[in-house]
């Protein structure tokens, strides 16, 4: 009797299952989709809003429910999410080593979208497998980023700089400037980036690195061929906590609080941070906001970060991975683009540009001054080294622990890693 | 009749079996099951999809990591806090309890914080003790600004800051638990050892102490757990572990292996060496216990 009625059940579910599926694909049946994202408040999250909003008007059979989800654990809740199969169907993914690590639970998505339409979008290699685009992409970007220096126009004109500083050399001595007239050149703290009750170091590192060693040189810090250690870091190290040192920099580079805030009122001239907070600062500071590539570098900088650190992925268990791969696809069109730029964020897609004035200059560096466009490097760094990094670069900057311990530590979490992770394959 | 009492104390004993396993089957599952499967976890290396057995090595892999004792530095200073954490609540519980005028307005004051979340504490914790916060404020105000400090910004003394709000936020249970301890005390022995002619720190030292012990002992092992156990929140918002891993405890670094980096395998070694820990100084409270009643 039991046996007859577990039957009964069973067929059930599965003709209901399949005719879900089938009214789906037929369009006659609308599906609901789950996006999770880590966005909390900042303007990603509203471009992503206004993304789902335009879709599910354009698409009355596929509707999207946005969930948003804590910055901090983020990943651990998608990782849980995915072992129990009950997550969503679209989650926000970042790029570089991030997506690699998740791997497991994300869909190739150029099985749904063609590839030739994927290499439009810049820096695709990073969202790919082993960095390659042949290998199979598991993220679509939802926009072009940057790590870069921002910069009061009013104050470096108050200091008497008249060009945006383009070596460590031109860069102590406009620094010092500012200082002579009593003008905080440098601001560091926490309240940038939502990451932590700590500074976030890795745009500076990211431009340290950029002025010591080629692109074609940066795997090397994967797979082991560039220690940590070596005196090339040591030395652009020193020259980064000697702006600390010689005070160029806030007293307190660990704990100042609100330093977004304090940069918009003009307590500091020049500011690390990234393009999300572009239309913030703009709305703040108007024409008085320039940006510049941070020139840690002992000849004139020719690098920036030009980088899509983050995007949409769908997930190997989602029941509805056609339909989320259309949310892909309405990103990446001429519509969806649109979106993403009137929110203030650089469209990704290649001959899509942006009608910001301040991103426009960004996206200059490598369009038409011929900058080399580099990765975030926290993207392209084994995540334990990262971490380890996130404690000790910053002391390392407020002179808490010597450069030559704080590199020695990113060393020692390099070599614990296992082989398999540090080896000429990406993963 | 022999037997009629034979049966009746065997049907109290299967009721009293009946009533207790639902609590057992839930305290097994809940409790003692994840308690098994981390430590079966700790002997792997797991990043939450794929495991291998990696067996004592992975022990050996925690003693090798120097930030690991650099934790456990951290967690033996929060140790050293935790009697102030005790003792400066029975010193109010003396007070209060002496009914000196306002007690049970001073009673409510001094317990409002424990009602306040560790995210609350440590937001206004981080105002006052950050480099341009209140506490540098006040003693530039007072003509004392050559002392301004900022700890938190001290690899070495960032640890202080975050004691100190801990040993604050302690203040009001433990007086609760102390005072009422106190109340247990009968007051005719207070009376006799008046008459004898012992004084006031005769009284406390000889008889408060002695008949307070139990209570001592519960404070103690609670507000060690806490120290142990239950801070992420405040250091995860007045410092996220540094300067330098300066603040990051054995809980708190658990979380960064196990959650931030995915290394679920390490986040459970390092969780076993904290309940070892805790199995630890949990025995000598117990001995204390039995010592006691002995």
């Amino acid at each position: 009797m039991w046996l007859a009625v577990s039957l009964v059940f069973a067929a059930s579910a599965a003709f209901a299952s399949g005719s879900n599926e089938q009214s789906s694909a037929a369009g006659q049946k609308p599906v609901t989709l789950t996006l999770w994202h880590n966005y909390g408040t900042e303007i990603n999250a509203v471009t992503t809003k206004d993304l789902v909003t335009a879709f599910n008007d354009s698409h009355p059979n596929i509707q999207i429910k946005m969930v948003s989800q804590p910055a901090d654990n983020y990943f651990a809740l998608l990782q849980s999410a995915a072992v129990s199969k009950t997550g969503p169907d679209l989650v926000v993914m970042w790029t570089g080593l991030f997506d690699l690590k998740y791997k497991d639970f994300l869909e190739k998505v150029d099985q749904y979208i063609p590839l030739s339409q994927l290499k439009k979008l810049k820096g695709i290699e990073w969202s790919s497998d082993n960095f390659n685009v042949n290998d199979g992409v598991y993220v679509v970007p939802l926009e072009d980023q940057f790590y870069i220096g921002f910069y009061n126009k009013a104050l470096f004109k108050k200091a008497g700089i008249t060009q945006v500083p383009r070596d460590w050399n031109e860069f102590f001595a406009a620094c010092q400037k500012l200082k002579d007239a009593g003008i905080t050149p440098m601001l560091y703290g926490n309240g940038g980036q939502n990451l932590g009750a700590a500074f976030y170091p890795w745009y500076d590192y990211s431009y340290m690195m950029i002025g010591a060693f080629p692109l074609e040189q940066w795997k090397g810090f994967y797979d082991g061929s560039i220690p940590y250690t070596s005196p090339k870091i040591v030395s652009q190290m020193k020259k980064w906590v000697s702006l600390h040192e010689k005070g160029y920099t806030n007293s307190d580079v660990i704990t100042t609080t609100n330093v977004v805030d304090k940069f918009m009122k003009g307590e500091a001239a020049m500011f690390m941070d990234g393009t999300w907070d572009t239309a913030t600062f703009e709305k703040a500071m108007g024409d008085n906001l320039g940006a510049f590539v941070p020139p840690f570098s002992d000849n004139p900088i020719h690098g920036v970060v030009e980088y899509a650190g983050d995007g949409f992925s769908i997930t190997t268990y989602s029941p509805h991975k056609k339909e989320a791969a259309e949310f892909l696809k309405f990103m990446i069109s001429a519509q969806g683009q649109n979106i993403i730029d009137k929110a203030g964020l650089i469209p990704d897609v290649q001959g899509h540009t942006t009608s910001d004035p301040v991103n426009e200059s960004m996206l200059d560096f490598a369009a038409k001054q011929g900058f080399t466009r580099y990765p975030m490097i926290d993207n392209v760094l084994q995540g334990e080294v990262v971490d380890v990094g996130s404690q000790v670069l910053d002391a390392a900057l407020a002179g808490q622990t010597t450069v030559e311990a704080a590199l020695q530590k990113m060393q020692d979490a390099f070599n614990a890693l296992p082989a398999d992770r540090r080896s000429s394959t990406y993963k | 009749m022999r037997r009629s009492l034979i049966s009746s104390k065997r049907q109290r004993y299967i009721a009293g079996i009946a009533f207790t396993l639902p609590l057992l089957v839930l305290w097994g599952l809940l409790l003692i099951l994840p308690i098994i499967q981390t430590v079966i976890h700790s002997f792997t290396q797991w990043n939450g999809i794929h495991s291998s057995w990696i067996g004592l090595n992975a022990y050996r892999r925690i003693a090798a990591d120097s930030t690991f004792w650099r934790v456990l530095l951290n967690n033996g200073f929060l140790l050293i806090s935790v009697p102030f954490a005790v003792f400066i609540p029975m010193l109010i519980a003396f007070l209060l309890n002496e009914k000196v005028p306002g007690w049970r307005a001073f009673r409510t004051i001094i317990f409002l914080p424990a009602t306040v979340s560790w995210v609350v504490i440590g937001m206004v914790a981080l105002q006052f003790f950050i480099g341009e916060g209140i506490l540098n404020n006040l003693l530039k105000h007072v003509g004392l600004g050559v002392i301004h400090q900022n700890m938190l910004a001290s690899a070495n003394f960032a640890i202080v800051p975050v004691a100190i709000t801990f040993i604050w936020s302690q203040v009001g249970p433990n007086t609760l638990i102390l005072l009422t301890g106190m109340a247990t005390i009968s007051p005719e022995i207070y009376g006799a050892a008046q008459i004898e002619g012992a004084g006031w720190w005769t009284i406390i030292w000889r008889i408060t102490v002695p008949l307070l012990r139990r209570f001592l002992l519960f404070s103690l092992t609670i507000t060690l757990i806490a120290a142990f156990t239950a801070l992420f929140s405040l250091i995860y918002v007045m410092t996220s572990g540094g300067p330098n891993y300066g603040t990051t405890t054995l809980e708190f670094f658990i979380y960064q292996r196990a959650f931030n980096q995915g290394q679920f395998g390490f986040g459970s070694t390092l969780g076993v060496v904290l309940l070892i820990l805790m199995l630890i100084v949990s025995a000598i409270q117990f001995r204390f216990v039995r010592y006691d009643e002995g």
